[in-house]
């Protein structure tokens, strides 16, 4: 579907806690987007996925505490296969205001955590799509 | 016999007809009452409120009870005190399960504890002994929790977050070091019941160590199917009678051998917070305790034996009345269950025991400051419940794990309420309230019904297989964050009263440094010095025991003993019993 934007959702690592994750995935199917959802997964398999499912964006959840561990080696992985121009990668989950801040320095285009709202997490990502890929959505 | 078939709703029904024999308000009484009452309504009351007569509360994580404007007699006209209250410690204990309650023992005060390695919640542990905490309760970190040793290529980045790091019986000796394990009470917090069959073990091979007989030790796991199969992402897991069978091999295992301690704690608390109502979540642990007691009655064994030692663990959420009308309503449902669905003779066995909690989900980042006046709020509806033992979560926890000042302020909370309020000096000071008693029959109802609904899906474990408790938590919490989202739940300082200017941040907790090396490290000198004869065959030994349906609990304590690991042990899990895949809802 043009202009359709297709999104890969995982949890980071053995973090238990999935609440986040499913709502996002069903509010982001609810917008309008295409959504895979595949659990619990290492930034590897999670590239893997995403390359196969040729998705626009990765978003990954991690309320445990390995945000900048497992998630500064999803960017690095990404970086390996040249992913970083195209696709854009957000996470959310419980982490420090200094935490999103490296966060987004390391290379994710989105951070959202406990409060973001339904409207930012879906305006956001569109905005994301549209800038990284000049796709007009 | 036809009482097989029956739901336990049904038993009840037909056992408790026609037994109110001391009601509190005669006919003619209530009949003047009435004519009283609407008289009110009609000259005093006004029209709009006379209209919106039942208010329905949007809270977090509530029930959506309606509520009336004012409550009467009228509200409970059958009002029978011996038969809806009787005294503290007396049938049916919706008053408390003791007569005199704080009177006699205060609440324990159990403050969750657990960050980096066993050495740094060692010393954590002694700091809240040192302040007046009266237990230990320890939390274990994202890789113990799911099964995976430190040196898992899965843990990586997760070792030490959010709880303490095990991975064989020499961390339990760090953790517990220098305290007597014979002379506090401790709650390891052992979600699921195959981390409670690998875990608890270790605690008793280091009891063995130490020289200390098991019938000195005293504390509590969790040991909930529950968690391992509903209120858990994981990339593995074990099929649910599989796990339903652990559960009931620990509780065995346990009851036989470890006499004080409590081998399950039915947790309601993490289901709820995963997001549902109050009803839910007590529902579902009553329904699971019913299958539980079927299951060890087939085993043969017998009823009291078992309840005595049963626990319950609770999540006060932010609806004060509903709060303390929920453990009054539960108190009395279980008393009915046990004496009147499995005639238990102990009066014991009729105890709702609880633990309970102060809400995670009520915690707002937001002006987290405000957390601590949340947090207060729900540890005294507790207190008004009549819990055996608290837990006040610290306010800055939706950010990390507490910060020592946090923390101490969460036991504090608790001192406060215990030794300056006056509050424990009175057994149920609420009872009696027209309005606490027609909401504790309301949610009595509400739950049994739940229970019901549950029994006729085909009981607890069906209903995991088939999705129904996941589908029923998911509509809950979809719901719920789009009422948030509309600001029909209020929640100060986010979508309510929000702060014109920022206010300063807190401090935040900083993980310690360097511990998943240290623990790659004493896991690497164990491999190394432990004898591997002896671990393989003890692995064998399990794995033959999952196969053939023998107790599986005296061969991962064997395992502890020889120095098998956490992920060893889950591996023969996996092996024996196969993997299974929890639907999701969304």
């Amino acid at each position: 579907m043009a202009g359709q934007i297709k999104v890969l959702l995982s949890k980071l690592g053995l973090d238990v806690h999935n609440r986040g994750v499913i709502t996002v995935a069903k509010e982001l199917r609810d917008a309008g987007m295409e959504v895979i959802y595949i659990g619990n997964s290492l930034p590897k398999e999670i590239i893997r996925t995403a390359i196969q499912e040729g998705v626009d964006v990765i978003g990954v959840s991690s309320l445990g505490g390995a945000h900048l561990t497992l998630g500064g080696e999803l960017i690095e992985e990404a970086k390996k296969e040249k992913l970083e121009e195209s696709m854009a990668f957000v996470i959310g989950g419980v982490f420090s205001t200094p935490d999103a801040e490296k966060l987004r320095e390391i290379g994710f285009d989105g951070t959202f955590v406990p409060g973001a709202t339904r409207e930012e997490i879906v305006s956001s990502i569109r905005k994301i799509v549209s800038g990284k890929t000049g796709r007009i959505l | 016999m036809a009482e097989e078939n029956k739901t336990t709703k049904e038993i009840l029904q037909a056992k408790l007809a026609g037994r109110r024999q001391t009601p509190l308000y005669d006919r003619e009484t209530l009949e003047k009452l009435r004519q009283g009452f609407q008289k009110w309504k009609n000259s005093v009351v006004r029209q709009e409120d006379q209209q919106n007569w039942h208010a329905t509360p949007h809270t977090l994580l509530g029930s959506e009870i309606p509520r009336e404007m004012l409550y009467t007699p009228l509200s409970n006209p059958d009002f029978d005190y011996m038969e809806d209250l009787g005294h503290s410690g007396q049938e049916p204990f919706t008053r408390g399960v003791h007569a005199n309650m704080y009177r006699g023992k205060e609440f324990t005060m159990r403050q969750l504890t657990g960050f980096g390695g066993p050495e740094e919640t060692n010393q954590r542990i002694k700091f809240m002994l040192a302040h007046g905490g009266t237990g230990a309760n320890v939390l274990f970190d994202l890789p113990t929790i799911q099964m995976y040793d430190s040196d898992d290529p899965l843990s990586k980045g997760q070792v030490g977050m959010s709880g303490v790091a095990i991975d064989s019986v020499e961390d339990m000796d760090l953790v517990f070091k220098d305290i007597p394990l014979d002379q506090i009470t401790v709650s390891l917090v052992t979600h699921y019941p195959s981390n409670t069959a690998i875990l608890f073990p270790m605690y008793l091979a280091l009891a063995e160590r130490r020289g200390i007989p098991w019938d000195k030790l005293r504390g509590s796991v969790q040991n909930d199917i529950t968690l391992e199969e509903v209120v858990r992402s994981g990339p593995e897991y074990i099929p649910p009678a599989d796990c339903f069978r652990i559960q009931c091999d620990n509780i065995e295992f346990i009851r036989q051998n470890v006499p004080l301690w409590n081998f399950v704690t039915y947790n309601g608390y993490n289901l709820r917070e995963f997001g549902t109502s109050g009803v839910t979540e007590m529902a579902v642990a009553v329904a699971n305790a019913i299958s539980t007691i079927e299951e060890m009655l087939r085993r043969g064994h017998d009823v009291d034996w078992i309840a005595e030692r049963l626990a319950f663990f609770w999540s006060p959420a932010s609806d004060f009345f509903e709060e303390v009308a929920r453990l009054r309503a539960v108190r009395r449902l279980w008393y009915k269950i046990m004496k009147y669905r499995f005639d238990a003779k102990s009066q014991r066995s009729m105890w709702m025991r609880c633990h309970v909690q102060t809400s995670g989900v009520s915690l707002m980042r937001e002006e987290p400051l405000n957390n601590v006046i949340r947090a207060a709020y729900e540890a005294l509806a507790a207190v008004f419940g009549g819990v055996q033992s608290l837990h006040v979560d610290s306010y800055d926890e939706a950010y990390s794990v507490p910060t020592e000042e946090a923390a101490l302020l969460s036991l504090r909370t608790q001192q406060i309420i215990q030794a300056e309020t006056g509050i424990t000096d009175v057994v149920d000071p609420l009872g009696g309230s027209f309005y606490v008693e027609a909401l504790t029959n309301e949610i009595e109802t509400r739950i049994l019904d739940e229970v019901d609904e549950i029994e006729k899906v085909g009981g607890y474990v069906t209903a995991i297989d088939k999705g129904w408790i996941h589908k029923k938590i998911a509509d809950y919490f979809y719901n719920e964050r789009s009422m948030v989202e509309k600001g029909q739940i209020k929640l100060v300082g986010y979508n309510i009263y929000k702060s014109p200017i920022g206010l300063p941040p807190i401090h935040v907790f900083q993980y310690p440094e360097g511990v998943e090396e240290r623990q790659k490290a004493r896991l690497a000198r164990l491999r190394e010095k432990r004898d591997n004869e002896k671990v393989s065959s003890a692995l064998t030994a399990l794995e033959d025991a999952c196969k053939r349906g023998a107790n599986v609990v005296p061969h991962t304590l064997q395992c502890a003993r020889v120095g098998c690991s956490e992920g060893e042990m889950f591996k023969v899990f996996k092996k024996a019993f196969g993997p299974w895949k929890p639907p999701v809802f969304w």
